[in-house]
């Protein structure tokens, strides 16, 4: 008779996820957590304004902010979460104090290679009508077109009430659709 | 982090005397400043020292006859600097109470608040277009500078004298040469 | 129901598209690591100190000796320009960098 002996396989200890390195002091890791996320931070900026280099100014002045507050985050989907409201609340904050108008559509700049397959002419109008809605609607029509947030989600980052970013949402639909339409 | 400034554009005096106002620099909290600082500087200067300083600074040395120039008017000159070896050493408050000394003709000229840099208020005691007291309140995590220039003060002079006497001139990121 | 013909997900499947996640432009992860740099980096010295430690060396120097009237009086006149110049320098490198601050504002507008 034959013992079959069981193989014991050595598993390679996982590292540390970059957050936890990144919380330890890493630079690296922070740097790693940057690359991640910079895409979400920046596009929530760039389709609230328009604006890319003010999209960047904001997108830094986030991730210098949770260089600084790193030590408060309990976990990646804490992360995220946070990430998403201070964007959006600076987004707002900046409006308020800033009265940014919409960028016009020349001032939109060139659309990226890969979105170009799409309705280039209906995104970019899009966009704009986009920018030119209310600062609570266009931060809940952002939150929910760009990262796919649901109400509940999105009410605790803006904060506000859940059937309050419902009926911004809707409004703002409303508004874009007629605007589409070009009805006044 | 964003600057928030509020800038009135000053005209520069010409004309008639008037009674400038000197700050109390010797506040209760910025008096004790001393105690708890790394660093101090402390000039005080009445109208005779300044006279006294005038006749030293070199005819012959067209700089410091700029000097002697733009201090002819000057009945004072007061400076408080204390440079701490860590944040929250001071009462942030005390801006705001050395400002509160400042009587009716004194108007801000410059409101600079920074998160990361500094806090800079520029007051100036108004005579119609005159500027016959200047205050500025500079606050940073670890120093506060205070100050006091008592007469009448050519501001924009006083801006120039950057790159003279070897002072460095503010690169783009404000940082010296 | 023909999904694809209403009209509000039509305008929900362009917002998903024209909202679409784009990327800063190459590099951002470290311009942010280079601003942490500066934001970190110990507040420099300002130049004036040492000048104005040099002042109260000499007056501590000068302090120790017997001096005739005058020549206590031209040493008082030197210390005296020197706080003036080290006043006016303090108080112009404040304006200066108010002014600098403004002006960067108003650039970035």
């Amino acid at each position: 008779m034959t013992a079959i002996v069981p193989e014991v396989i050595e598993m390679p200890t996982a590292l540390p996820s970059a957050f936890i390195r990144a919380r330890e002091g890493d630079q690296e890791a922070f740097a790693e957590l940057v690359e991640r996320h910079e895409a979400m931070v920046y596009s929530l900026a760039w389709n609230f304004f328009g604006d890319r280099s003010r999209a960047e100014e904001i997108a830094q002045d986030v991730f210098l902010q949770l260089y600084r507050n790193l030590h408060t985050i309990e976990s990646d989907a804490h992360l995220l979460f946070w990430l998403r409201q201070v964007t959006t609340r600076r987004c707002i904050d900046v409006t308020r104090r800033t009265r940014l108008k919409a960028v016009s559509l020349e001032d939109a700049g060139d659309l990226p290679a890969d979105l170009r397959a799409a309705d280039p002419l209906l995104d970019r109008r899009l966009k704009q009508l986009v920018q030119e809605l209310p600062d609570a609607q266009r931060a809940v029509v952002t939150l929910r077109y760009q990262e796919d947030l649901d109400p509940s989600e999105i009410c605790r980052i803006v904060g506000i009430p859940v059937n309050t970013v419902k009926s911004h949402l809707h409004r703002a639909l409303q508004a874009l659709r007629r605007k589409l339409e070009n009805r006044p | 982090m964003r600057k928030l400034v509020l800038v009135f554009i000053l005209a520069l005096a010409v004309a008639v005397p008037a009674s400038a106002q000197r700050i109390n620099l010797d506040l209760p909290g910025l008096a004790g400043l001393a105690d708890k600082a790394t660093d101090v500087v402390d000039v005080t200067l009445d109208a005779s020292m300044i006279r006294l300083a005038a006749k030293f600074l070199a005819g012959n040395d067209p700089e410091e006859r700029e000097i002697r120039d733009l201090i002819s008017g000057l009945q004072g000159i007061y400076v408080r600097s204390y440079e701490f070896s860590k944040e929250g050493e001071y009462d942030r408050s005390l801006a705001d109470r050395l400002k509160s000394q400042l009587g009716a003709t004194w108007k801000p000229l410059v409101t600079v608040r920074s998160k990361t840099k500094e806090n800079v208020n520029i007051m100036a005691d108004l005579r119609g277009e005159r500027v016959v007291g200047l205050v500025i309140i500079a606050a940073e995590p670890r120093e506060l500078t205070v100050v006091n220039i008592v007469g009448d003060i050519d501001i924009d002079r006083l801006s120039k004298l950057e790159g003279e006497f070897g002072i460095p001139r503010i690169t783009k990121e404000g940082k010296d040469e | 129901m023909n999904l694809e013909n209403d009209p509000s997900t039509a305008l929900e499947t362009s917002l998903r598209r024209a909202l679409r996640r784009e990327s800063p432009a190459p590099g951002f992860a470290s311009r942010v690591m280079q601003r942490i740099e500066r934001d970190q980096a110990p507040a420099r010295r300002p130049w004036w100190r040492a000048v104005a430690a040099s002042l109260t060396l000499t007056a501590l120097v000068g302090g120790g000796i017997a001096y005739q009237d005058h020549q206590r009086q031209v040493r008082e006149g030197e210390q005296a320009k020197e706080q003036v110049l080290l006043a006016l320098r303090i108080a112009g490198e404040k304006v200066r960098y108010a002014q600098h601050e403004v002006r960067s504002i108003g650039s970035n507008d």
